[in-house]
């Protein structure tokens, strides 16, 4: 018998239907896919199942019994764990609290029992060969990949029979999202339903039973994953044929050099590193996740300080105190990796985030003009196609994609020509992903320079002009042409880990 | 899959290192940065106070100190509470208040009616915490707007119980203030008592949930926590402490005042914040804010040995709360930096 199954299952936020008709069945021991673009109701399908919103309509059977969860509470009294791609955890709690958080053990005075808790947090991460976390340390003070990692193990802690993991890999460096995947099918080995999502085919591909489609509210279909292809899959998710994710790449570079960067280092991160930016070039950022391409973004944006030298379109700039010096026309914009918490203020609208940095542009006489903002807000929402019901609709209700994009038209209306784009596609859907790499290659067709990191390997391979491949916080290699493949780099990024 | 396939499966991929528990003492260090500029600040004004004016280093002086700075200390702990839960507290102006005049038209010299009404006041002031709690979370209202409401009702109520200060406690509630055991009197007795309070109460599961609540309160939500419940629970806790403190605050001054509870609003926001206590919530230590208590309260005192006009103890204390302010965002920039 299925452990899960949904029928009809609906729901709406105000005039918006999330949910028109999903149906879902899954059993026991297998790792289910759910596949849709952003906007699909994959989200709200696992906040249903995890509590954290109630259905309309449509039901819900567990072990064949009605399921309706008040609360995430009651979901997990039941055996459901949820791993959300917005992490649930508390910033000013340790590692260890965050995992047991509200199922810690006690002692007799109704305390939390430390080394009781200390003896099952090191317990649990033994049991499923956790990568190194240190039990002690306050979350706020871990990468984004490390905090991924402890909503993985809060969410097996609850020894739950039923574990979702939303997009889970989206945050981890390679090799720990190559653990992921064994986890996922070890907790499966174990009895358990994992449903897991991801946007990368490759992923589902290696460790899923079975998978689900949604579109647009609805469960399209469901297939035993050995029996449909990925096309079949790409087609169904998307409603038709993708002719293709990466753009036709014609170069664009002209000799002009835009970004020139000279022994810039910071700390024992990056140290180093030159290169030449040009005009009309996308030039990529690859190599294993922590080599420095991190520090190398915030150094050229001045989140952290560096030392060396850059030029801007032939100017020497500072980067002592970079972000006067690199704003406006000649200047530098930045798609930062933390979309949710850096790049977006999600209870503003989508109008007040595209125009907030640039306010000046329509500002007459130290008035604002309104009309002129509206122009300039119409012009961006329609070029990037942002799927926004009106203007004023808050950014937090927009798809991960949309989101995406408002932060493009951000970056694109201080008008700066050199940008910085960190993981762009991180966490957003197949078509979407096909538009920001067309609007990329546009770009640089109209004469922007471009520096773009990637965790996905073969978008760099297909969308870059050159890739520079980093270790150790040096540029270890810079391919062109028919050197650019996914062997390359992984050679150029391992060669020294392997002589090691 | 047999168990031996998924024991190879979960075999760690190459350099991941095992599990490292460990401290990590810097990291704590900054952590405590506030609360140690605080010790410092308390430890200066200690020396300077003991150079100006003899016998500040005896037992007499300690439970004279504590005993002055106990209202403030009972207030701020309140506060405490709801500022960790990421909230602020207004109303406890107008709790303490109308316990002063409660106490002070009810208390007899009949030791079971005035306990009666003493237990009365502080259920009064949990109920009403817990009423601006349910207000806040229902209404979904803010804190600051919700508590400025209810401080203001509570005054108009004690305005109307007694217009003027007056009314009376019976002597022996005021000779709790000064009652002793082993040469410590009452006061410092509460002063450790509130220290064991606070140990126990951060490590319960109410205690951490009111932090995480104030730390993330979607994450917290997410995770499964009933935000109306912990509203609730912190600002009834708060209540709680306020009416504490009135019925403290009445051994001193033996009578009740409509007013008097203003003075104790920002001065108890003001010490937890001295002692480290964030505004933005997640954050502090109830230790840290009974040491601002203190910095707060001797500053009078300096004030006085140093024969200046009293005006001064005021922009004494907001140089003090800049300070403070001015130490934490060093630290916490300087936490920040070492993440990166």
């Amino acid at each position: 018998m299925d452990l899960v199954t949904v029928n009809g299952l609906t729901k709406r936020y105000g005039g918006i239907v999330a949910l028109s008709d999903a149906t879902f069945s899954a059993r026991a021991g297998e790792v289910h896919a759910l596949l849709g673009e952003n906007g699909a109701g994959k989200s709200t399908f696992i906040q249903i199942l995890s509590g954290a919103v109630r259905h309309d309509g449509g039901s819900i059977l567990i072990d064949g019994q009605d399921y309706r969860p008040a609360n995430p509470d009651a979901a997990q009294a039941r055996g459901i764990a949820a791993v959300f791609q917005e992490l649930s955890l508390i910033p000013d709690l340790s590692v260890e609290q965050n995992i047991w958080f509200r199922h810690e053990p006690r002692t007799l005075l109704r305390t939390v029992n430390r080394g009781e808790m200390r003896r099952k947090t090191l317990a649990l991460l033994e049991k499923y060969s956790f990568p190194t976390l240190r039990p002690d340390r306050e979350l706020r003070r871990l990468t984004l990949a490390e905090r991924q990692i402890v909503e993985i193990a809060k969410g097996l802690a609850k020894d739950p029979r039923i574990i979702i993991l939303d997009e889970a890999t989206s945050a981890l460096p390679a090799r720990e999202a190559e653990w992921l995947l064994k986890l996922t099918r070890q907790l499966a080995a174990e009895g358990r339903l994992v449903i897991f999502i991801s946007h990368r085919m490759a992923e589902v591909r290696a460790i899923a039973d079975r998978l689900t489609i949604f579109r647009n509210g609805a469960t399209v279909a469901a297939h035993e994953a050995n029996a449909v292809s990925d096309n079949e899959i790409v087609a169904q998710m998307i409603g038709r044929h993708l002719d293709r994710l990466y753009p036709e790449r014609i170069p664009t570079a002209t000799d002009r050099v835009a970004l020139k960067v000279q022994g810039i280092s910071s700390g024992s991160r990056l140290s180093g590193v030159e290169f030449a930016l040009r005009e009309g070039e996308v030039l990529g950022v690859g190599g294993l996740q922590g080599h420095g391409q991190r520090e190398l973004f915030q150094a050229l944006f001045g989140a952290t300080r560096a030392t060396g030298a850059v030029e801007l379109w032939g100017k020497p700039v500072s980067i002592a105190n970079p972000r006067q010096a690199l704003t406006g026309r000649d200047g530098i914009a930045l798609v930062p990796e933390d979309r949710r918490g850096q790049g977006l203020l999600l209870t503003k609208s989508v109008r007040e985030n595209l125009t907030l940095s640039v306010i000046k542009r329509f500002t007459e006489n130290g008035l604002l003009s309104r009309q002129k903002e509206a122009e300039l807000v119409k012009e961006m929402v329609d070029f990037l196609r942002i799927k926004a019901g009106t203007p004023e609709q808050l950014a937090g209700t927009l798809s991960g994609g949309n989101q995406q994009k408002v932060i493009f038209g951000k970056m694109l209306l201080t008008q700066a020509r050199i940008l910085l784009l960190y993981d762009p596609t991180r966490g957003v859907d197949v078509g979407t992903k096909g538009e920001i790499f067309q609007l990329m290659r546009d770009l640089a067709a109209k004469g922007y320079a471009i520096l773009f990191h990637s965790s996905d390997m073969p978008e760099l391979v297909h969308v870059a002009d050159r890739v520079m491949v980093m270790r150790n916080g040096r540029i270890a290699a810079t391919l062109e042409g028919d050197h650019i493949s996914e062997e390359e780099i992984l050679r150029a990024a391992m060669l020294e880990t392997r002589a090691a | 899959m047999t168990v031996e396939q998924t024991a190879e499966m979960a075999q760690r991929p190459a350099e991941m290192k095992s599990v490292n528990p460990g401290i990590d003492w810097r990291g704590r260090a900054l952590d405590r940065a506030p609360f140690l500029v605080a010790c410092l600040m308390l430890a200066l004004i200690v020396a300077i106070y003991g150079s100006l004016q003899s016998g500040v280093f005896t037992l007499d002086e300690i439970n004279l100190d504590t005993a002055a700075a106990m209202t403030l200390m009972l207030a701020a702990t309140g506060q405490t509470i709801v500022l960790l839960r990421g909230g602020i507290d207004l109303s406890i102006g107008g709790m303490i208040s109308l316990g002063t005049v409660i106490a002070a038209t009810r208390f007899t010299d009949d030791p079971s009616t005035t306990a009666f009404w003493a237990l009365a006041i502080l259920a009064l002031g949990f109920g009403i915490g817990a009423l601006n709690g349910l207000l806040i979370s229902l209404l979904r209202l803010q804190p600051f707007l919700v508590t400025l409401a209810t401080w203001s009702i509570l005054n108009g109520i004690a305005m109307i119980i007694l217009p003027t200060d007056g009314g009376s406690v019976p002597s022996w509630w005021v000779g709790f203030a000064s009652a002793q055991l082993f040469g410590l009197t009452s006061p410092v007795w509460m002063l450790l008592a509130l220290l064991v309070f606070w140990w126990w109460f951060r490590a319960t599961g109410t205690g951490i949930t009111i932090q995480a609540s104030g730390s993330n309160e979607k994450s917290a939500f997410l995770s499964g926590v009933s935000i109306t419940r912990v509203n609730l629970v912190t600002y009834g806790l708060s209540g709680l402490f306020a009416a504490g403190a009135a019925l403290f605050l009445v051994t001193q001054t033996g009578a009740g005042s409509p007013t008097i509870g203003k003075d104790y609003i920002l001065p108890s926001v003001a010490a937890a914040v001295i002692g480290g206590v964030s505004l933005f919530g997640g954050r502090g230590h109830l230790a840290g804010t009974l040491i601002g208590a203190f910095v707060l309260t001797l500053i009078g005192n300096l004030v006085f040995v140093l024969h200046v006009s009293s005006y001064w103890q005021p922009v004494a204390s907001g140089v003090i709360l800049l300070l403070s302010v001015l130490a934490s965002s060093i630290a916490e920039k300087a936490a920040r930096s070492r993440v990166q």
